[in-house]
């Protein structure tokens, strides 16, 4: 048996010793003897304090003693679990990418289990394997349900406080393509909540950091303002979107009907289909609303762009993706097989430099995010990831235990002692009222 | 001869004084006060002649005063021979004595009943009870005697026939100290113009024994008190004890080396006031120890009439006065 907190032990033996030791200070009644004049001696309580060679009281004793035994030893935090020796891990697999990328996720983490490490399983929720074994991992099927390094992350921290009852060292192991999707703004500070090892292993290939973002897939002609909006907010998920600004063509639709997202945006008025407004008029504002891909790790963002726009054209009926400042809609999305299409009737002026301000970077970018319910993503970078999920904690690797005992859950035994010693404190006031009703 | 006779009594008297705490015996007792007079505090109205001066003027063989006959005087007592010498009738004063009755009044209560071992209160009681009987029978005084424990009174009327002190003696002993009861009752049936005195420790109903004194000395008695202190009671054990009383079984005060002083500053304190209060009352009163010899207390019982303290044959007195 060890204690997690032996000072609290040892704090407990002193009190102890100190309760014996006011146990040889008898508190008792000196033998009665007659005296006729007794009534001149001062009225004062009939017990004195006397010192005794022997404790007294020795039941009463008994059950102090006990009392600071109980209470001291639940503080001290008694483990009786035998610890293996060694490393443990736990493995969170991320399979939320669909069948694409699930081969080099299973090909890594099947290399880095091994017998007696904990199982992290991330889809659109996170949960543990329990008896986990190889097998677990080839049973696990892939799927497309966005998941997230951050939940994982939590789960992972709660498996390896409880492997740490055990093991002398716990490291979390994250194997995962690292989507950008699935890192958000919270996983670095949950990172930080556990203060050992987490060694990320990218499963496929990262992308590359030096180079140059690829442009969007953008059909347009030179000087187009939205092109030049587009290419300074990033890239683009690849293969996802195409923003059309000229006529679309039946190899758009069929793009379209494959997955892809066509973002229609005439830079005229000359369009199939579109509604011609009776008369121009000009609007000072637009926002994009409820664009997005919809999932937990990459949310639906709304963008304003605040300018005068003249407009000239409305947008064929469909689901409303952005609206004017008066409410009428300013951009639609029609589903197309598996892929969308969208309509921005927002014409912008090739002159000024309205297309290249922040805010409606922003917008394009929004207008420009692949439809709502497909499942493209991209890559995160390693400097991206190194910089969310550093490998060692804040206190360093050789501190985890020192730094993760004082986080960790109690021994059941300790609220079991903790009962017992009320238990006792009960009977000792009992013992204490019979002793006093004795000495009375 | 009577300078001899002084002498000895003189010696004996010294004898006994320097007579330390060891027990006396009761003939050694009688032995020590044989001689001790103890005479009235004030002249008495009784009409038996004996060792008191009386309030009456008679026809005693020892001249007091002449005075000029009246009419209605006892012709028999005019002196002829100053008749003849003077022609004028002059009748003969002499100063009459008479007996007083006493009554022993003895406390055989539970708290005299200590120490528990040797009854040194109660049997230092007893002794000087029997002394001042003694004393006081030797004076050719009715003695009585009203003992009061927890079971009752037990009274013997004064009495002046021979072995009274015997009976009393006896009396004493046939009485075991017991119980708590009041002495004031006893005091109830006292007619006045009687000598009274107290044996007790007064730690009962000290101020109605007191009052009650005061109205029997008010009605021409006299009233002596002898408060019996155990030598246990002014110098308790230094040992911590639980100090019950023994009338009283629920008062109990734990008396140790802290509250020691207390409790003997308290008792002299209360021994004070009750000397004080005693003699206000212009009653007497006499603190006997335990350890000290009952003949020794009988001379300063005795003595309080003539305010020495010490009890002397009537040839000193006259010498002191």
């Amino acid at each position: 048996m060890s204690f997690a907190a032996p000072l609290f032990a040892w704090v407990g033996g002193g009190l102890a010793l100190g309760v014996v030791a006011l146990h040889l200070l008898a508190w008792r009644r000196p033998p009665a003897s007659p005296l006729p004049t007794a009534r001149f001696a001062p009225d004062a309580p009939v017990r004195t304090v006397s010192r005794a060679m022997r404790p007294v009281d020795l039941g009463l004793l008994a059950v102090r003693v006990l009392v600071i035994v109980l209470v001291s030893t639940a503080l001290a935090g008694p483990r009786f679990a035998s610890r293996v020796q060694g490393l443990g891990r736990v493995i969170v697999v991320d399979r939320s990418h669909g069948p694409e990328a699930w081969a080099p996720i299973d090909r890594v983490a099947r290399s880095v289990f091994r017998s007696g490490d904990a199982l992290v399983v991330v889809d659109s929720t996170v949960h543990k394997v329990r008896n986990p074994t190889v097998d677990s991992i080839v049973a696990t099927s892939p799927t497309t349900e966005s998941g997230g390094i951050s939940a994982a992350l939590v789960v992972g921290i709660r498996a390896a406080n409880e492997l740490q009852r055990v093991r002398d060292s716990v490291e979390i192991v994250v194997v995962s393509p690292f989507g950008s999707d699935a890192l958000d703004a919270a996983t670095a500070s949950i990172r930080r909540m556990w203060p050992g090892t987490v060694r990320t292993m990218r499963a496929g290939t990262p992308p590359n950091d030096t180079a140059r973002a690829r442009p969007p897939d953008i059909r347009a002609g030179s000087g187009d303002p939205v092109s030049a909006a587009l290419a300074l907010a990033g890239a683009a998920p690849r293969g996802a979107v195409r923003v059309v600004r000229d006529s679309t063509t039946a190899a758009d639709t069929a793009w379209a009907r494959n997955g892809g997202a066509v973002v229609v945006w005439p830079t005229s008025a000359a369009q199939r289909g579109w509604n011609v407004r009776a008369t121009a008029d000009t609007a000072f504002g637009v926002t994009v609303t409820s664009l997005g891909s919809g999932s937990s790790a990459s949310p639906a963002l709304s963008a304003t762009v605040v300018a005068p726009f003249v407009r000239r054209l409305a947008p064929p009926p469909g689901r409303v993706v952005a609206r004017w400042d008066d409410g009428e809609p300013a951009a639609t999305e029609i589903s197309l097989g598996a892929g969308c299409m969208r309509s921005v009737a927002v014409r912008v002026s090739a002159a000024g430099d309205l297309a290249l301000t922040p805010a409606f970077r922003r917008f394009a970018e929004q207008i420009a995010r692949p439809c709502v319910g497909s499942r493209g993503w991209a890559a995160a970078t390693d400097s991206v990831v190194s910089a969310v999920l550093p490998a060692t904690g804040a206190r360093g690797a050789a501190q985890t235990f020192s730094a993760v005992d004082t986080t960790r859950s109690h021994s059941p035994i300790a609220v079991w002692l903790l009962g017992a010693a009320m238990v006792a404190a009960l009977a000792e006031l009992l013992v204490r009222r019979g002793a006093a009703n004795a000495t009375a | 001869m009577r300078e001899r006779r002084t002498a000895r009594e003189t010696e004996r008297h010294q004898r006994v004084d320097d007579e330390t705490s060891r027990p006396e015996s009761r003939s050694a007792l009688l032995d020590a006060v044989r001689g001790v007079k103890w005479p009235a505090l004030r002249p008495v109205a009784g009409a038996l002649p004996g060792a008191h001066h009386s309030r009456l003027r008679g026809a005693a063989p020892e001249l007091s005063e002449y005075r000029v006959y009246r009419q209605g005087d006892d012709p028999k007592r005019i002196d002829w021979r100053l008749l003849a010498r003077s022609d004028r009738a002059y009748i003969r004063l002499a100063e009459d004595r008479s007996t007083v009755s006493t009554v022993l009044i003895v406390d055989a209560t539970a708290s005299m009943a200590y120490p528990e071992g040797s009854l040194g209160k109660w049997r230092a009681a007893c002794d000087v009870a029997i002394g001042l009987a003694a004393v006081a029978h030797t004076s050719r005084d009715p003695v009585g005697l009203v003992v009061v424990n927890g079971d009752g009174m037990r009274q013997m009327p004064p009495r002046t026939r021979r072995g009274i002190v015997g009976e009393i003696a006896r009396a004493l002993d046939d009485v075991a100290p017991r119980g708590s009861r009041s002495l004031a009752p006893a005091m109830g049936g006292i007619r006045s113009r009687v000598r009274v005195a107290i044996v007790s420790d007064f730690l009962g109903d000290a101020d109605h024994v007191r009052r009650r004194a005061g109205e029997v000395a008010a009605a021409g008695g006299e009233v002596h008190a002898i408060h019996i202190v155990a030598d246990e009671e002014l110098d308790p054990p230094a040992r911590s004890i639980l100090a019950v009383d023994p009338e009283d079984a629920s008062l109990m005060r734990p008396l140790v080396a802290d509250s020691r002083a207390a409790y003997l500053e308290r008792f002299a304190a209360w021994r004070t006031e009750l000397s004080a209060s005693w003699r206000a009352e212009g009653l007497s009163y006499t603190l006997a120890r335990v350890s000290e010899p009952a003949s020794r207390v009988v001379r300063r019982v005795a003595g309080a009439a003539l305010g020495t303290g010490r009890a002397v044959a009537p040839d000193v007195r006259r010498e002191i006065r």
